[in-house]
């Protein structure tokens, strides 16, 4: 166990390093959702949104954005890559065993959302007077289930890929279904009809729900959005965590039963 | 016209064979194999395999054992079953049907335990591009349970590669992609391992040079399983090979058992075209020990080949040169390039593949 973290860790600090060294990943990665975000902002500027101010509404939906972007769309692609050049098989050939392999990129991802997080409440205080998360225990869990669903998710959608080229197509659908169905720039509850109740099970919905009433210190699980108590805010958040577990669970068989380590078979 | 023959002048069959281009000094390494009686122990053994890709079965039943220390030696035809072979060795996917074992282990159900005591060479590629080759070769050792005896710069210094640390893998050739592959196999100091067509574009200085590592590996007491195209290197190298050809294991044994059947061959040129043989010599080539001969348009000159059938008796080329010679004098012909060679890996590998047509 000890051997497989450190590994983990190992291949996380590569990934980064090898991040750092790929502008285009660099834009995708961290620059797009910032961008993103800034522009969803100005389009909320001015209006009040479940009792919060719009742009503080958005601002503190950009992790499940994020999500979309540092840890979906770059892991599909890093895997769909490493695959077809047979880097992951190399990996699972040495000492680093398959849980290690999986771990450090998702370790890797997590360390990027966890620096994008961070910018989001940078940006929070000292631009929208958002003051420090409420709850930073509850915002870590919601952001570690987040990584650990998309993840997951990247890894079978990775597996269904035919190549890296096919990659960047292949991560639009459940891209806009998390841009258009997480509460990122209204709730879920604005949404019309049977589109607010499917909403509410899109993958990204639960961390969104989870990390934005840690940060506000509200329920924004239920509905009211009033303001909770640090114990009050957990047993807010247990239907979204009790979510976010199913998508962990569903995820992690789709990527057991998708995910290919070798471009020629299984 | 005389009859120039200053090899044959000089010839004893035995000596002729290992001086000649397809001579390889195998009695020193079957000497070798006879000093190491220790190394009986099985390292890797694999039973009735078979292996299987949807509908097309890629392994069909293949049986062979490497001891402990050998380097063994998979031959075999593109698509013959080498690489799923190897594969299902590392524990990349469980047989279809059948075992396999390495040192004792399952490797699809016992990675973990096996894992530190092999090296895996793979066929291509697995590279990540953007990492100097010293980031790839400090990520690896971070990753081996024992490569705190190997220095980085030794090990890069052993492939040939201690000027290309600060150089990205993606600008490195194949030859010397394949060369820090071969450093990251060997970094953990494994007890097996593993080189699916180790020299594929290598230089031939590059390719000595792994041919040396393997050689020093094997002397170090480490098993090899090697597939390989270049059947030169399968005879510098092997112990023992197996040939295999769509998905079975048609011949096997030590290079000599394999080779014994298929004879001596002698070669050599005559300064005349096939048409102007023919005018010369109204009775044609000789017979030698039954055999005809075949020639082939060399130059302006013919190239004439005779394929003497196997025998277990000494000196059957010997014998056959005899009656070549007096037939060269009578018709005062020389006989330039006079070659006696045993028969080739290649002669019988293609033997194979052409039978399993």
């Amino acid at each position: 166990m000890r051997t497989d973290v450190l590994h983990a860790v190992r291949l996380a600090r590569v990934d980064l390093k090898l991040l750092g060294r790929n502008q285009t990943a660099m834009v995708n990665v961290l620059l797009l959702p910032l961008l993103m975000g800034w522009l969803f902002s100005n389009v909320a500027a001015g209006r009040q949104i479940e009792g919060v101010p719009g742009q503080l509404y958005v601002i503190t939906g950009l992790p499940g954005l994020m999500l979309g972007f540092a840890v979906f769309v770059n892991m599909v692609n890093t895997f769909a890559a490493r695959r077809e050049e047979l880097v992951l098989k190399r990996l699972r050939a040495a000492q680093p065993s398959s849980a290690a392999i999986l771990g450090g990129a998702m370790l890797g991802a997590l360390a990027v959302f966890a620096l994008q997080v961070g910018l989001v409440v940078v940006w929070s205080m000292h631009w929208q007077d958002g003051g420090a998360p409420a709850n930073l225990p509850l915002m870590l869990l919601g952001a570690l289930l987040g990584v650990a669903i998309m993840g997951l998710l990247a890894a079978a959608f990775a597996g269904i890929t035919p190549n890296a080229e096919t990659a960047q197509v292949a991560v639009l659908p459940l891209l806009l279904v998390v841009m258009l169905g997480a509460p990122i720039i209204g709730p879920t509850t604005a949404m019309p009809g049977p589109l607010g109740a499917l909403a509410e099970v899109v993958p990204v919905t639960p961390v969104v729900e989870i990390m934005r009433t840690a940060y506000l210190g509200r329920d924004f699980v239920g509905t009211g959005a009033e303001s909770l108590g640090m114990a009050a805010q957990w047993v807010a958040a247990l239907p979204a965590i009790g979510i976010a577990l199913a998508w962990v669970g569903v995820s992690a068989l789709l990527a057991r039963w998708l995910f290919r380590w070798d471009p020629r078979h299984g | 016209m005389t009859v120039v023959i200053p090899v044959v002048r000089a010839i004893h069959i035995e000596p002729v064979i290992s001086a000649t281009t397809c001579g390889y000094g195998l009695a020193a390494k079957l000497g070798d194999m006879r000093d190491e009686p220790a190394r009986a122990a099985t390292a890797i053994e694999v039973a009735d395999f078979r292996q299987a890709y949807g509908d097309f079965e890629a392994v069909r039943g293949v049986s062979f054992t490497v001891r402990r220390g050998e380097v063994f030696a998979l031959l075999g035809t593109n698509g013959a079953g080498k690489t799923t072979t190897m594969e299902s060795l590392l524990g990349f996917a469980r047989p279809r049907a059948g075992s396999v074992r390495v040192l004792g282990l399952d490797p699809a159900k016992d990675g973990r335990a096996l894992r530190p005591r092999i090296g895996v060479m793979l066929q291509e590629g697995g590279f990540l591009g953007d990492l100097t080759v010293g980031e790839t070769v400090r990520l690896w050792r971070g990753m081996a349970a024992d490569a705190g005896r190997s220095s980085m710069a030794g090990t890069l210094e052993m492939v040939g590669l201690a000027t290309k640390e600060r150089t990205r893998v993606r600008q490195l050739s194949g030859g010397q992609r394949r060369r820090l592959d071969l450093a990251l196999a060997v970094l953990a100091e494994p007890e097996v391992l593993f080189l699916d067509e180790p020299s594929t574009g290598m230089d031939p200085e590059a390719r000595r040079g792994t041919w040396q590592i393997i050689h020093d590996l094997r002397a170090a007491g480490v098993t090899v399983l090697l597939t390989t195209h270049y059947l030169e290197e399968a005879e510098k190298l092997a112990d023992r090979l197996a040939i295999m050809h769509q998905g079975r294991i048609t011949t096997s044994g030590t290079v000599d058992e394999v080779v014994t059947p298929a004879g001596d061959q002698i070669h050599f040129r005559l300064a005349l075209p096939p048409a102007g043989l023919r005018e010369r010599l109204r009775e044609g080539l000789p017979f030698l020990d039954g055999t005809a001969a075949t020639t082939a348009h060399s130059g302006d000159g013919t190239r004439v080949t005779y394929a003497l059938p196997a025998s277990p008796e000494a000196g059957r080329a010997h014998a056959a040169l005899r009656p070549l010679l007096d037939w060269a004098d009578k018709h005062e012909l020389t006989l330039e390039r006079l070659e006696v060679c045993r028969g080739t890996l290649e002669d019988v590998f293609l033997r194979v593949v052409e039978e399993g047509r």
